[in-house]
């Protein structure tokens, strides 16, 4: 059977890609090809990017509440294809059905949260600044705009921009991961069908060459892009030198701060989902549990923490008996496997070996690892500092919560962290000194709603507006200052 | 079998909620005396089935609980037949009927506690419809006495 070849959508049409150069989009969970992607040339980003800015001048005028109601025709859309979409992310990314529901879910809210771009897009102003003059902001839309995107959650992540985007004016294009870019285009099918007028959105398949010319283009008035911390400075260097506005949000190490007076029962569920949900593949993740409190608290937390982290079953993620997934693929799982080898070098205690595999079904090998759990981890290890985007627990210790907050400010990244505690004062020292974007108190992975911004500090985020909430209308929009009088 | 995924709780809720108006609707038109409550029972599962899955889809989220995981939700513990013996009369039927809403009801209270930790709206829909099993009971053990 003939593998299909993904095309590109450009001015409300699908067209082939004339590249022949293709890479391939795997299921991880059955190591099949899924399709092929084409790596598409400068001629058509060319053509994408001159869609979308002849699209913008139209588009800009169409007044917000007419914009608004294509937003809600999408998310009836999206509402009536819900496990259709859920599933396109299982199969390409290897998740479990219920992450891919979620996901779909957060995606559905973004289109929410941009439809109400009436209220969220007006100025302010103010009546006589001197006597008979008057003064007002308003907000304008700029012109196209490009995310570039990561592989982790492939339909979510452009929802954080793409309908925030658009609902302001912009027109906008979509570069997906080339590892997931199937429920890209299964989105991109909902715009076709909504009647969206051809350009205001438009999806160009392709890796680094695409993205590098997007970032360099002359039209492409800002970028912004979800991925690693060494390809997000080069984004915000490159966009830097082109002047054009940027959101990245990169890498993370989160700290999971478990106090003694933690209830560990009831944070369990939250804490497995924190370290080893999406397969550790999410920049919310947690990474290193940071447990404060005596040898007994400690061994309790532990013998909780690994039993329960063991009997996660693994597999295909459409197998609804399936806790965890695959890796996103094998590179991916060779990745990891050499992380949990250098961290027994280093001197951590290997107590759960996630590379004894202990799957579900007959699923091949190829990308999977079970929970991996180290004690005795140290700060300096690189097991503790250095992101792994994988299902890896490294446990630490600290004496206090002075101390803890420490160690967490040792750390490069400053994407999240969390506290699980019954203590509000500790709850509220954290929460007070702690240099993250976005603070846990008692929950595992601290991911804002579509109408807060999606913060992030130090190396996890580069730009000076975030994604979502008004942080993202802010982005997509330029500040009109207006002083008038009538003589 | 063990539920242990929300996914596999939700199947398993369409699944009991169909078996157990698949037996009323069997029922209903056998025995008229009581096909009006037995037909309210079916319009019932309808809507706790569409209620509980759209409290699970409207606060699943792709991350704070899209991979919670039960422990201690076993199907073997809820299974019930929908199938009477040759010739039941409406005693058995109700008799029947009874030990299956009690097995229902037993999973909503159990998957409620289970889920106590996960966003409260989910295992608040479980234990309102758990507790609605209890007043379908009322009106079975009602009927029951009637016919005895």
């Amino acid at each position: 059977m003939e593998v299909r070849k993904l095309q590109n959508y450009i001015n409300g049409e699908w067209v082939d890609s004339e590249s022949n150069e293709l890479e391939e989009a795997r299921n991880p969970a059955w190591d099949k090809l899924l399709c092929h992607v084409s790596m598409s040339t400068k001629t058509e980003v060319d053509r994408a990017v001159q869609a979308a800015k002849d699209a913008f001048p139209e588009w800009r005028d169409t007044p917000p509440v007419a914009r608004s109601r294509y937003l809600h025709r999408l998310i009836e859309l999206m509402e009536e294809r819900f496990d259709e979409l859920s599933r396109v992310q299982t199969t390409e990314h290897g998740k479990t059905i219920d992450e891919s529901r979620g996901e779909t879910r957060r995606a559905i809210e973004m289109v929410e949260v941009a439809s109400g771009i009436p209220s969220l897009m007006q100025g302010s102003n103010l009546e006589d600044i001197a006597i008979g003059i008057d003064e007002y902001a308003i907000y304008q839309p700029l012109g196209v705009f490009c995310c570039l995107t990561p592989f982790n959650f492939p339909f979510m992540v452009p929802l954080w921009f793409l309908p925030f985007a658009i609902a302001c004016g912009n027109t906008f294009i979509v570069k997906p991961s080339p590892r997931t870019p199937m429920s890209q285009v299964e989105l991109f099918k909902l715009f076709d069908e909504m009647g969206l007028p051809p350009g205001v959105v438009n999806l160009v398949n392709g890796a680094t060459d695409v993205a590098n010319y997007l970032m360099e283009h002359p039209d492409i008035q800002g970028v912004t892009f979800v991925g690693s911390t060494p390809v997000g400075r080069i984004v915000y260097r490159k966009c830097g030198e082109t002047g054009k506005r940027v959101i990245a949000q990169c890498g993370a190490k989160n700290f999971i701060v478990i106090m003694p007076d933690a209830d560990l029962d009831n944070s369990m569920a939250s804490l497995m989902s924190s370290f080893f949900g999406n397969t550790g593949q999410r920049c919310l993740s947690g990474a290193n549990a940071l447990v404060v409190g005596d040898d007994v608290f400690y061994k309790r937390f532990v013998d909780k923490f690994v039993e329960t982290a063991a009997s996660i079953r693994v597999g295909d993620g459409l197998d609804e008996s399936v806790q965890m997934g695959p890796l996103q693929n094998a590179a991916s799982k060779q990745g990891v496997s050499r992380v949990i080898e250098r961290g027994v070098k280093e001197g951590a205690k290997l107590t759960l070996d996630g590379r004894k595999l202990n799957l579900v079904g007959d699923v091949p090998e190829t990308c999977f690892l079970n929970p991996t759990v180290f004690e005795n981890v140290t700060p300096d290890m690189s097991l503790a500092r250095e992101e792994i985007f994988g299902p890896v627990a490294s446990i630490l210790r600290a004496k206090d919560l002075d101390e803890a907050i420490k160690i967490i400010h040792g750390n490069s990244y400053g994407n999240a962290g969390s506290i699980f505690t019954n203590s509000g004062k500790w709850a509220r020292q954290f929460q007070h000194d702690v240099e993250v974007g976005n603070v846990g108190i008692n929950i595992g992975v601290v991911a804002p709603m579509a109408f807060f911004p999606f913060s992030g500090r130090k190396d996890s985020f580069f730009g000076v507006t975030h994604g979502q909430g008004r942080d993202v209308i802010r982005f997509f929009t330029e500040t009109k200052v207006v002083i008038q009088r009538w003589f | 079998m063990k539920l242990r995924t929300m996914a596999a709780v939700m199947s398993f809720v369409s699944k009991i909620e169909n078996d157990s108006a698949k037996f009323y609707q069997n029922y209903a038109s056998k025995y008229p005396e009581i096909g009006e409550t037995f037909s309210s029972f079916i319009k019932e599962n309808k809507r706790n089935e569409k209620g509980i899955k759209h409290t699970y889809f409207g606060v699943i989220t792709d991350t704070i609980e899209a991979c919670y995981s039960f422990e201690g939700l076993d199907t073997d513990n809820y299974e019930f037949d929908i199938d009477l013996a040759p010739g039941p009369t409406l005693a058995d039927a109700l008799k029947m009927a009874l030990e299956m809403e009690d097995k229902i009801e037993r999973f909503y209270l159990k998957a409620a506690e289970l889920s106590h930790s996960l966003m409260a709206d989910v295992p608040r829909a479980f234990k309102r419809v758990g507790q609605k099993r209890e007043d379908r009971k009322l009106k079975l053990q009602f009927l029951l006495e009637k016919v005895s």
